[in-house]
């Protein structure tokens, strides 16, 4: 089974800390027995010459030195050999007595000293020149270190490396878990996003690390993903709606004049309203083609170049024809000199939606007064402001609007779906635009939107 | 023509509507070169003055709708303003702001009537200098000043329609 990916994490954390453990205690033990080694080595040399001053010399100045011999501090089970350099020098022989190898002896004759080591003895053997003919001396002593220290020390680095690998094991799982928190802090809400509640979104915040891009990332997805969605959804209870009204007028009509026979002139008039309502039928079903071709047919949106000036002028002819009663007002006192400013990169289509969207809405809601739409330009951003003196919308409300189907509740009166305004705020969130909405109830509302301004090198 | 014109302004997007009527109602082929300017005392403090930067003041009075309004009515009447600036003046007396006048070659003063909104504890208002001054000072009607929810927003600047007085 593929392990998960905090614990793999949290192994490859492990394993190069312990080897590094492993690889220092290895470092310390054989530091610590080469200095303790090194150490005792030249107290036995001392020693060697020491007791060969006392044995040799003593032996051929004066007897009486030797009485101290006894007194002088001896290491722990000494041992010394004194062996004259002479012909008769057997050192198969002597090698044998001692018990060391034969190399011991040449190093000794040759270099003057030389060092042998045991399990229980260190060696140490110099050459010695005195009045009575070179000798070798040799001194042994206990190898203190491997029989007293080497075990407790060998102890004490399992036990350190032991408690060590515990800590790292648990640093390591509490940092894999922690570094992996974010993400699955994102899979559990990413779960949650199901066609239902299309309008959730992940939390971002403000620092530019990869989990932040991450989320982004995922966020973008979402706006596309919810608002073709909305589009489709818009697209279909409009469509069928709209579709209904003749063809309820036309069976209607039909209805009650079949109900009893009738003069000819009452057919006549009957029928001339039955073309009437066909027409119109024939004219809503050209229109609602029309924006499937040029629309949402599942193509990619392209982006392009697009005159804010322009696209409201058609925005307003489009709503005035649709509804003779509706009253636009293009405001173009803060039109800027320099066209340039005015083009930003979008869709044509989808920003004729949303714009129709909140005009349609100022004047829906107005009861058919005029909305004034004023369009300003900055260096950096267009910004079209579309006010209205319309019935507002509840302050305690105002934060539900971008909420699919959420409708105030003073809009009994009036037809709607509640998809207009987050279409809107999706449509312009894919421009990198913003939208405000300032209200006051039975007084009119304020839609600030703001698009950032087409850039050469943006494109 | 050219004119170098000075307005007061509180950084508020309200106040460029004194701005936007003059450049409005003027018919000529004039051209500005506006100054966009407010009264501020310098602090007292050595170590403030040793560090002080007239940028960096303005930086942080001023806030981003402020600026795009600006750049929206710079924008919009960009054949009739040959300069825009926002200028601080820290005088204490009338004859530091004729000073400031003479320097700045103003020619005329343009002032509403309404109160300027002070953020800044040091702050004061250009008015009293104003009033005294020997430039030519237009008055603008502000009309009536109507609550309407957008206060701050640079939709501000799109709503107010001043006449000229």
């Amino acid at each position: 089974m593929q392990m998960k990916r905090s614990s793999r994490t949290a192994l490859l954390f492990l394993i190069p800390f312990l080897v590094v453990i492993f690889l220092f205690s290895l470092f310390i033990y054989y530091s610590v027995s080469s200095y303790s080694e090194n150490y005792l080595f030249k107290l036995l040399e001392a020693r060697a010459n020491k007791v060969a001053r006392e044995n040799i010399d003593a032996k051929s100045l004066s007897k009486n030195l030797l009485m101290d011999n006894e007194a002088t501090e001896k290491l722990p089970h000494e041992k010394d050999f004194f062996i004259p350099i002479n012909d008769k020098l057997d050192i198969k022989a002597e090698a044998k007595k001692v018990g060391i190898s034969q190399r011991f002896f040449s190093d000794a004759v040759k270099n003057g000293s030389a060092e042998f080591v045991t399990k229980q003895y260190l060696y140490k053997g110099i050459r010695y020149k005195s009045k009575a003919g070179d000798f070798i001396v040799i001194t042994a002593a206990e190898n203190y270190f491997e029989i007293n220290q080497a075990k407790n020390l060998i102890n004490t680095l399992l036990f350190a490396m032991g408690i060590a690998s515990l800590i790292l094991l648990y640093i390591a799982f509490y940092f894999s878990k922690n570094i992996f928190k974010p993400i699955s802090a994102i899979t559990e809400k990413v779960k949650e996003i199901s066609s239902e509640n299309l309008h959730l979104r992940l939390n971002e915040n403000n620092t530019n690390d990869e989990l932040n891009q991450l989320t982004m990332t995922f966020n973008n997805m979402l706006d596309r993903i919810e608002t073709s969605f909305e589009t489709q959804n818009n697209f279909i209870s409009n469509a069928s709606h709209e579709l209904r009204t003749p063809l309820t007028a036309i069976i209607g009509e039909t209805d009650v004049v079949l109900s009893k026979p009738r003069q000819a002139e009452d057919y006549i008039e009957s029928l001339k309203i039955i073309l009437q309502e066909a027409e119109k039928l024939d004219n809503k079903t050209k229109a609602l083609l029309f924006l499937a071709q040029t629309g949402f047919n599942g193509k990619v949106q392209k982006f392009d170049k697009v005159r804010i000036d322009q696209l409201l002028w058609d925005v307003k002819e489009n709503l005035e024809s649709m509804n003779s009663k509706n009253k636009i007002y293009l405001d173009m006192e803060l039109l800027p000199e320099n066209p340039m400013k005015l083009k930003v990169n979008g869709n044509t289509q989808l920003l004729h939606l949303a714009f129709s969207n909140i005009i349609s809405n100022g004047c829906k809601y107005s009861d058919f007064n005029t909305v004034t739409v004023s369009i300003g330009a900055s260096d950096d951003f267009v910004y079209i402001v579309i006010n209205d003196s319309g019935i507002g919308i509840p302050e305690d409300e105002i934060q539900y609007i971008y909420d699919p189907f959420f409708r105030a509740s003073n809009t009994k009166n009036y037809e709607g779906y509640g998809i207009g305004l987050p279409l809107t705020r999706n449509i312009l969130r894919m421009h990198n635009g913003k939208i405000f909405v300032n209200s006051v109830q039975e007084q009119g509302t304020t839609v600030q939107i703001t698009i950032p301004t087409w850039k050469p090198e943006a494109v | 023509m050219r004119k170098t014109i000075l307005i007061p302004t509180d950084f508020t997007v309200n106040s460029l509507n004194v701005l936007k009527s003059i450049l409005v109602n003027n018919q000529g082929m004039q051209t500005f070169d506006i100054l966009l300017v407010h009264g501020i005392s310098l602090s007292d403090s050595i170590r403030d003055l040793l560090f002080y930067s007239k940028a960096k003041q303005i930086e942080s009075l001023t806030n981003p709708e402020f600026e795009e309004a600006c750049e929206v009515i710079k924008n919009k009447f960009d054949s009739q303003i040959s300069s825009l600036r926002i200028d601080l003046f820290t005088g204490y007396n009338l004859s530091a702001f004729e000073n400031y006048l003479e320097g700045n070659k103003v020619e005329q003063i343009f002032t509403t009537d309404n109160k300027s909104v002070l953020s800044n504890k040091n702050s004061f208002d250009l008015s009293r200098f104003i009033d005294k001054c020997s430039v030519q000072v237009i008055k603008i009607d502000s009309g009536f000043n109507t609550i309407i929810p957008e206060k701050g927003k640079i939709a501000e600047v799109f709503m107010n329609q001043i006449s000229m007085g």
